[in-house]
C-alpha cells in the first residue's frame, strides 16, 4: 500500500523572515517521515520522527525554539495517537526536555494512562531516563518575549501580528494501512504557568482513527478546544467528506461559532489529504508517491519530486 | 420540558454498604441543581452547584473523599462547559482545592485560557483567593484504605477494579434554553502522580452545545479519551439519535472498540434526557416538571416529587 505523510509548522501570521525557514523545516521534517514509512515501519514511528525533527528546529514553537509563559519559562504540551487501536499519549506543562512528542510516546507505551502533566510527567521523564534539557529558550525567544510583555492581549496579536509562532505536527498513513498522529507546542506566549491548550487533548490538538483517519490541528487552541477540532473533521470524514471538504467545513464552523482561526493537516485512511487553514500563513509539507508537496501562503501549491 | 438537571454519581461497582448513601448523594444534588434552575438560575449554575455538592460529599470521588493516587495524595480534575458560547473552563491534577468544578468555572470567567494544570492551576486559586484546604481535609479514612491495600503486593486485580470508574456529574438546561454540562473527579485509585484523565479535556469529559444538548460521562477515563466520549454521543444526537439512542450507540462502540466500560448523563436541547451505562451500577438523579427520577442498577427508574416530605 502507498505511504503518505503530511506535516505543519503552525498556522499564523508567519514573517516574511521566518518564510523560507518554516518551509524548509516542514520539508525536512515531511521528508524525514516519509523515510520511515519507506522502510516500512509504522506510522507512528514516522509521525515521531517528523514531530522531533521540527522540535529540534528553532524556527518552529515546540520543544527548540518553544514561545515562554508569563514567569519566562518554556512548557511544553505534545500528543501521539495510533489509529490502530486508538493508544494515546500525552503530556501537559511539561518542562526541561528537548522532545515532548517522545514522552508523550512512552506515556502511551509505558503507562495504564493517556496524558500526565507538571510535576507528575517531569517525574516520569526522569524515571525512563529521559535527558534533561536545559538550552530550549533562544536567544531570539527572549527577546520577543521581553518585547510582548508591552502588550496587554497576547492572544488577539498572537495569530494575525509577527509575535510568536506555533504548534507542529504530523499525520501518517503507513503501508499496513495504519494511520497516526502527532502535535507538539510550546503554547502561546505569556500564556499563564500551567495553562494547557488544545495540542494534548485528544479530539482537539489530534486524532487517529484506522476506521476514518488522522488529524493533527494549529492555531487558537482555546478555539480548537470548543469545537474539538481534530474529531470535528474526522466525523465529517466519516459522514463521507473529502479531506478538503472536511477540514474547510470545520475550520469555517471554528471561525463562525467561536471567531477562531487556525488550520489543520488531514490523511484520510484512503490517502486523501489536505493542509488547510485560516489564517494568513501556515507551512505545511507531504509527501506521497515519490512527490513533495508544500506551501506556506493560502492557495500555494508547489511539488518537486523526492531526491 | 424545561428545566431539567440531571446528575451521576459514577459507575462502577458501588459496595452494598454505600449504595443508599451513593443515591441519596445524587438525590441531594440533582434537587439543589433544580431549586436553582426554578428561581431562574443558568444552566452553568446549577451543574455547577450540583457538582459541588457532591464534591463536598465524602461518598464521592470528587473533592472530599477522592481516590488517592500512588503517593497518597489526592489530585483532581473538574471541567465545566457552557452551551451557549462553547465556553469551558477546566483544572487538572489540582490539589488542596475543595471544590476544583467551582475553580475551573473561574478559569472559563476569569482567564483568556480553557484548563490550567497543577501547579499553575494552584496559582490561580490562590490569585483569585480560592482557600488552600490542608490535603488532610479531603482524605476519608475510606480512600486511605482502598490506597493501602491496591498497595499491597498480592492486591486482587479484580477487585482493584471496585471503584475505579468513580466521577460526578451534571447536565442541565435552563428556563431560557441555554444548556450546561460539569464533572469532577479524583481520579483513579493509584493512579501515577501527574496522571490526568477525560474529565478536564472538552469533549471527553463533557461537552454542552445549545444547538445539540450535553453530556457528562464517567467510567474508565482512559477509553472514554480514546473514543471522546461526550463529543461522540452529541455528533449521534447532532445526526438525529435521542439522547438514549445515542448514548447506547456510544458506548457500545467503546465496549466494541476499546473495551472500555462507563456511564453518561444525557439532555438533549428539548430536554429530554437519559442515563445510560454498560458497567454494572451507575448512581444517577434527573429532577425535571417537578418530578425525581433516579436509580443505580440497569432497569432502575424509580420516582417521586422534587419537593421532599420529610
Amino acid at each position: 500500500m502507498k505511504t503518505v505523510i503530511v506535516v505543519h509548522g503552525g498556522a499564523w501570521s508567519i514573517p516574511d523572515a521566518l518564510a523560507e525557514s518554516s518551509v524548509a523545516g516542514v520539508k525536512a521534517a515531511a521528508r524525514a517521515g516519509d523515510a520511515v514509512l519507506r522502510t516500512g515501519r509504522s506510522a507512528i514511528d514516522a509521525v515521531e520522527t517528523a514531530v522531533r525533527c521540527l522540535e529540534d528546529d528553532p524556527t518552529f514553537d515546540a520543544g527548540h525554539g518553544s514561545v515562554l509563559n508569563i514567569s519566562g519559562e518554556v512548557e511544553l504540551d505534545s500528543i501521539i495517537m495510533d489509529g490502530e487501536t486508538l493508544a494515546a499519549g500525552a503530556v501537559a506543562s511539561v518542562r526541561n526536555i528537548a522532545n515532548p512528542v517522545s514522552l508523550a510516546r512512552a506515556v502511551m507505551e509505558k503507562t495504564d494512562h493517556v496524558m500526565l502533566t507538571d510535576r507528575g510527567a517531569s517525574m516520569f521523564a526522569e524515571h525512563i531516563g529521559t535527558p534533561v534539557a536545559h538550552d530550549l529558550v533562544t536567544e531570539l525567544e527572549r527577546k520577543e518575549w521581553e518585547h510582548s510583555k508591552s502588550y496587554p492581549d497576547g492572544v488577539k496579536k498572537f495569530f494575525n501580528t509577527q509575535w510568536g509562532h506555533d504548534t507542529v505536527g504530523a499525520v501518517a498513513l503507513d503501508s499496513s494501512g495504519n494511520v497516526a498522529c502527532a502535535t507538539s507546542t510550546g503554547g502561546i506566549r505569556n500564556k499563564m504557568v500551567g495553562r494547557v491548550g488544545d495540542s494534548p487533548i485528544i479530539g482537539s490538538g489530534g486524532y487517529a482513527d484506522n476506521r476514518s483517519g488522522a488529524v493533527s490541528c494549529t492555531g487558537h487552541g482555546e478555539s480548537i478546544l470548543k469545537v474539538t477540532l481534530a474529531r470535528l473533521i474526522l466525523f465529517h470524514v466519516e459522514q463521507g467528506k473529502s479531506a478538503v471538504g472536511a477540514a474547510e467545513a470545520s475550520l469555517q464552523y471554528m471561525s463562525q461559532r467561536v471567531k477562531g482561526c487556525g488550520g489543520a493537516v488531514l490523511l484520510s485512511s484512503t490517502g486523501d489529504w489536505t493542509a488547510s487553514f485560516t489564517t494568513p500563513r501556515m507551512a505545511w509539507a507531504s509527501v506521497k508517491e515519490d512527490i513533495l508537496h508544500y506551501g506556506l501562503n493560502p492557495k500555494e501549491h508547489f511539488t518537486e519530486m523526492l531526491k | 420540558m424545561l428545566p431539567v438537571v440531571v446528575v451521576h454519581g459514577g459507575a462502577g461497582h458501588i459496595p452494598k454498604e454505600r449504595t443508599e448513601e451513593s443515591t441519596i448523594g445524587v438525590k441531594e444534588a440533582a434537587r439543589t441543581g433544580y431549586a436553582i434552575l426554578q428561581r431562574g438560575g443558568s444552566a452553568v449554575d446549577a451543574v455547577v452547584e450540583a457538582v459541588a455538592l457532591m464534591e463536598t460529599n465524602p461518598r464521592f470521588n470528587a473533592g472530599r473523599g477522592s481516590v488517592l493516587n500512588i503517593k497518597g495524595e489526592v489530585e483532581m480534575d473538574a471541567l465545566v462547559m457552557d452551551g451557549r458560547t462553547l465556553d469551558s473552563g477546566a483544572v487538572s491534577a489540582v490539589r488542596r482545592i475543595a471544590n476544583p468544578v467551582q475553580l475551573a468555572r473561574l478559569v472559563m470567567e476569569k482567564t483568556k485560557h480553557l484548563c490550567l494544570t497543577a501547579e499553575g492551576a494552584s496559582k490561580f486559586a490562590r490569585s483569585m483567593g480560592v482557600p488552600e484546604v490542608p490535603e488532610e481535609s479531603l482524605i476519608t479514612d475510606y480512600a486511605k484504605m482502598r490506597w493501602k491495600k491496591n498497595l499491597e503486593p498480592d492486591a486482587n486485580p479484580v477487585e482493584c477494579q471496585m471503584g475505579k470508574m468513580g466521577t460526578v456529574g451534571a447536565v442541565a438546561v435552563d428556563m431560557d434554553g441555554n444548556i450546561a454540562c460539569a464533572t469532577s473527579t479524583g481520579g483513579m485509585i493509584n493512579k501515577m502522580e501527574g496522571r490526568v484523565g477525560d474529565t478536564p479535556c472538552v469533549g471527553c469529559g463533557g461537552y454542552a452545545d445549545n444547538k445539540i444538548g450535553a453530556v457528562s460521562p464517567t467510567g474508565h477515563g482512559e477509553a472514554i479519551m480514546k473514543v471522546t466520549l461526550s463529543r461522540l454521543v452529541l455528533f449521534h444526537m447532532e445526526q438525529g439519535k435521542t439522547p438514549e439512542e445515542a448514548s447506547d450507540l456510544a458506548l457500545a462502540y467503546m465496549k466494541e472498540r476499546v473495551d472500555g466500560l462507563g456511564g453518561v448523563v444525557v439532555v438533549d436541547h428539548n430536554g429530554t434526557w437519559a442515563a445510560r451505562f454498560s458497567s454494572l451500577q451507575m448512581s444517577w438523579a434527573a429532577a425535571q416538571q417537578g418530578k425525581l427520577h433516579f436509580g443505580l442498577f440497569h432497569g432502575d427508574h424509580f420516582t417521586e416529587p422534587v419537593e421532599e416530605h420529610t
